[in-house]
């Protein structure tokens, strides 16, 4: 049944290229051009295909283990290096060992993905495995950002580049249609494999029932095994043809290349081979032409040139229809036990908790240093953002991989009102937030009928939508030294962190002010979520997130407190950026980019989703944050190592323990009262 | 007595099979209506149509208003409750929360009120009922998974019950019961009816069924094979042969 709609699409593309071949020669030889691209998104599609039937994990990291393979792959081809290690296997080694030891590696890889994260995670909720995949990602691109840096590096071709003239006008470079025949002629074997093998017919039963497999002398663990290093194999090698080809290799194009592959498998239904490729060379050839297309007079213009980001809204659009064509009949495997989410500690001692952390937070800002200042700072408006995931996440059990660009927006949306405007202080942050909270509410409009992993792909292509359409339009980005954000001022007395103090602390920057005006949001905004977890909104909250079913049945409104969550979180995330805009003075679209919400997720997961004592440890994790500046104070250990150390972290949170770091202290205290109990 | 739930010509569609085919089904205010069949019938699938949980065609009347088109949530709002076969209580609310969930009304700005100041006063009326009324007073603190299996069924029914609803459709209460539980939940149930709430209630108990209900549905593969007094139904053939297989117990 699969393989005709494959076939059919296949063979719509090619149709469709000859017609406009013949048409329009030009963007004919640009659609061609996009195949490339094309093919290494669809061959991460297929990836993810694969370790989503071997193992019902949708994995995100897909794109950063092509990445990763590439870089072995090159390092051995340079110096004969074993990335990321200074490990010498006795100088560059030629095309062939080079790809066969960075396959071999790619299966390790694969086969650890495997045994140490995904294995123990086979019966999770889905919000753990995504936050595990989530920091495989992480992880693989810190270990590339830390050896390399995030200049990009050339690489010399292995196919031969040699023109090849498909009609009199189309003449397109030989390496671009040989990468996409033998896509195609993989996708035709894995299709056969899981067509006509014991080995694919057991994993299919698996994907069914864990128990047919066994039948078929499978373990459904091996199983997932075999197809984690499958697919990480697959996702290396062509990983490897396209950095070639491309000539150019850096840590984040390919790893973020997997939110136009889980668009193209997402429209497979995350089972169809065929499907996943056609659609993956589909949505690079709409993207390469809609290039061509940009340099027409008719395009929409910004500024200077052509509107950015129209490219990048592609994979966006196919995953929305993807996700409403399939409506709420999308693959969810069968899983054997029911899911345990983490536990929601009921609020304790708020008051007493409030007075020390302001306290703590105020005494720190009024008598440490501009480094802990900054530091403190930095801690809070993390938090904020954080407590955002909370509100969203946490109590309502949505995934949100776009918590970070809606703080953007609201970060640019301050920038354009103070700095263009000039609407005074406590207009333009507000007017900040409440855009966040329009676009978070726009994002939750298809969330509506969409759930769990797929929701998390749906923000996360959202994220990376609005980022480059928006935040990368002149009009708003204000060019290279991004958006300025003048100083907050009120009745006159400017309190940003570059005016100096004569009444509070050491006359140094930051200004102790400032980090007392983040703390004072912080609290207010703690002080609402707690309210709202106490209250009738928060009890409907928790039902919806523990039993959508049963929460409508009882007379909740499950989409209109859906709306609410993620109308609240997003004006909670765009405080945050409001507050992030006025500590840098300017907001720049890296900093609010999708990496960023990436990260995000990881630091309010690893201090602890569910709760508030979590939004604030996790508000320590951040880049600059509290806990980062001690280890470099006293540890002396660099910022660059943050994000490997934030991967590492979620992983092995999401793997042993999904309540984050304030469930973790939470277990100890429980743990020491007991004890003290017993004691005499 | 006037008809509370009117459902004609329901049905159902799941793909290929046809779950419920032109189902006719009243409940009249203050009855309690039982409803029987094998399993597979679809009993649940025609409570889950009632309520609003599967897209059903046909025509449903409740309290004199056609609720065909309503979500789930504004058919319970109504007053059309229902509980659940398996466990389907919140389990991140203590008892007397997931019962707050079913009772609590509130108007569109009730966030903003809830984020300023959470209010404190009292749970609705409801729910201080149901729980005397089932007897689970002394578990009103509790999570659900410190319960047992028998008392969580009757926190699923007192959830349903805290919203006041005129009508509540129960989904097998009876099942993981002991015998005397089961008797003890009859007795709890004809209360519930006569303190006027209407009821329809699916179970494979059938002594339960027959001892309390004043009319039984009996479904078989998606139709009304019949209905009536449970006198009748006990001694129908058509019933006998399809479902009671012929002991009559």
């Amino acid at each position: 049944m699969r393989i005709p709609t494959a076939a059919i699409g296949l063979a719509a593309l090619a149709g469709g290229a000859v017609v406009l071949a013949r048409v329009l020669p030009d963007e004919a030889t640009a659609l061609l051009l996009g195949t490339g691209t094309g093919c290494l998104i669809s061959a991460i599609a297929l990836t993810i295909v694969l370790t989503f039937r071997g193992s019902g994990t949708v994995n995100f990291a897909a794109g950063a283990m092509a990445m990763e393979a590439a870089y072995v792959y090159d390092d051995l081809r340079r110096s004969g290096t074993l990335f990321p290690t200074d490990l010498s296997l006795g100088g560059p080694l030629g095309v062939l060992p080079a790809m066969v030891v960075a396959l071999i590696a790619s299966a390790l890889l694969g086969a650890l993905c495997h045994v140490l994260v995904f294995r123990p995670l086979r019966s999770a909720p889905p919000l753990s495995k995504v936050v595990a995949s989530v920091g495989v990602l992480i992880v693989l691109q810190a270990i590339a950002l830390l050896r390399y840096g995030s200049t990009p590096r050339s690489l010399q071709p292995i196919l031969s580049k040699t023109p090849v003239r498909l009609s009199d006008d189309i003449i397109v470079p030989g390496d671009q249609l040989l990468l996409a025949g033998i896509v195609v002629v993989l996708t035709i074997a894995l299709w056969a494999v899981f067509r006509f093998t014991r080995f694919g017919l057991a994993t299919r039963a698996a994907a069914e029932n864990e128990r047919a497999a066994t039948l078929l002398g499978f373990s459904p663990d091996f199983l997932a095994g075999a197809n984690w290093i499958l697919s990480a194999v697959l996702a290396g090698f062509l990983g490897i043809l396209v950095a070639t080809v491309n000539g150019s290799l850096d840590p984040v194009t390919i790893t973020l290349l997997v939110v136009p592959a889980l668009g193209a498998a997402l429209l497979g239904g995350l089972t169809s081979f065929g499907v996943a490729t056609a659609a993956g060379l589909g949505i690079a050839m709409t993207q390469s032409l809609i290039q061509v297309l940009s340099l027409e007079p008719w395009f929409p213009q910004a500024g200077s040139g052509p509107l950015p980001g129209v490219r990048e809204t592609v994979p966006f659009v196919v995953i929305v229809i993807a996700l409403v064509v399939r409506g709420q009949t999308l693959p969810t495997r069968g899983t054997v036990s029911p899911v345990k989410l983490p536990e929601i500690p009921r609020p304790r001692r708020l008051g007493a908790g409030a007075v020390v952390v302001a306290g703590g937070c105020a005494a720190g800002l009024l008598t440490l240093g501009p480094v802990w200042r900054l530091a403190i700072t930095n801690t809070l408006i993390g938090a904020l953002i954080c407590l955002s995931l909370v509100v969203l996440t946490g109590y309502v059990g949505q995934i949100s991989l776009a918590q970070m660009t809606l703080a953007g927006v609201s970060g640019f949306v301050l920038a354009k009102l103070a700095s263009g405007a000039g609407v005074p202080f406590p207009l333009a942050p507000l007017a900040g937030a409440l855009v966040a909270t329009v676009f978070g509410l726009a994002m939750a409009v298809p969330a509506l009928r969409v759930r769990g992993v797929n929701l998390a792909i749906l923000t996360l292509a959202g994220g990376v939508a609005v980022e480059k359409l928006v935040f990368g339009n002149p009009a708003w980005s204000g060019g290279l030294e991004g958006a300025q954000v003048p100083s907050p001022a009120l009745l006159g007395v400017s309190f940003g962190p570059r005016d100096p103090s004569s009444v509070l602390g050491d006359g140094k920057l930051p200004s102790p002010w400032f980090g007392i005006f983040c703390l004072a949001v912080v609290m207010a905004a703690a002080a609402g979520v707690a309210n709202l977890h106490r209250s009738a909104t928060g009890r409907r909250m928790l039902a919806v997130r523990s039993n959508e079913r049963a929460a409508a049945a009882a007379g909740v409104s499950v989409a209109g407190t859906k709306l609410l969550a993620f109308g609240l979180a997003a004006f909670i995330a765009g405080l945050g950026g409001a507050l992030s805009g006025y500590r840098f003075g300017s907001v720049s679209p890296e900093f609010f980019g999708g990496v960023a919400s990436l990260t995000f997720l990881a630091y309010a997961y690893l201090g602890g989703i569910t709760s508030l004592s979590g939004a604030g440890l996790g508000g320590f994790l951040v880049a600059g944050g509290v806990g980062f500046t001690a280890l470099k104070q006293w540890v002396h250990v660099g910022d660059r190592w943050t994000l490997l150390v934030t991967g590492i972290g979620l992983v092995a949170t999401a793997v042993m323990n999904p309540e984050g770091m304030a469930g973790a202290l939470r277990e100890t205290r429980r743990r020491l009262t007991r004890r003290k109990a017993v004691a005499p | 007595m006037t008809a509370l739930l009117e459902a004609r010509g329901l049905g159902v569609r799941f793909g290929g099979v046809q779950a419920l085919t032109d189902v006719d089904l009243t409940v009249d205010e203050g009855a309690l209506v039982g409803l029987i069949g094998p399993n597979g019938a679809g009993k649940t699938t025609l409570i889950d149509a009632l309520t609003g949980l599967v897209p059903a065609g046909g025509r449903v009347t409740f309290a004199g208003r056609q609720i065909g088109g309503l979500p789930a949530h504004r058919r319970a709002r109504a007053g059309l409750g229902r509980t659940w076969q398996s466990l389907e209580l919140f389990g991140d609310l203590t008892v007397t929360e997931n019962l707050q969930v079913a009772a609590d009304r509130q108007g569109p700005w009730g966030m903003l009120h809830d984020l300023l100041r959470p209010r404190r006063t009292a749970p609705a009326p409801g729910v201080a009922e149901a729980l005397a009324l089932l007897e689970l007073g002394d578990l009103a603190g509790r999570m659900p998974d410190e319960l047992t299996q028998g008392q969580r069924k009757l926190v699923g029914v007192a959830r349903a019950l805290a919203a006041r609803p005129r009508l509540v459709c129960l989904d097998e209460p009876a099942a993981g019961l002991d015998t005397d539980e089961s008797a003890a939940l009859g007795r709890h149930l004809r209360r519930v009816v006569d303190a006027g709430t209407s009821m329809l209630l699916v179970d494979h108990d059938m002594g339960l069924v027959f001892s309390i209900c004043d009319l039984v549905y009996v479904l078989e593969f998606g139709r009304v094979i019949t209905a009536g007094a449970p006198a009748d139904v006990r001694a129908d053939r058509a019933v006998i042969a399809a479902y009671l297989g012929g002991d009559g117990a």
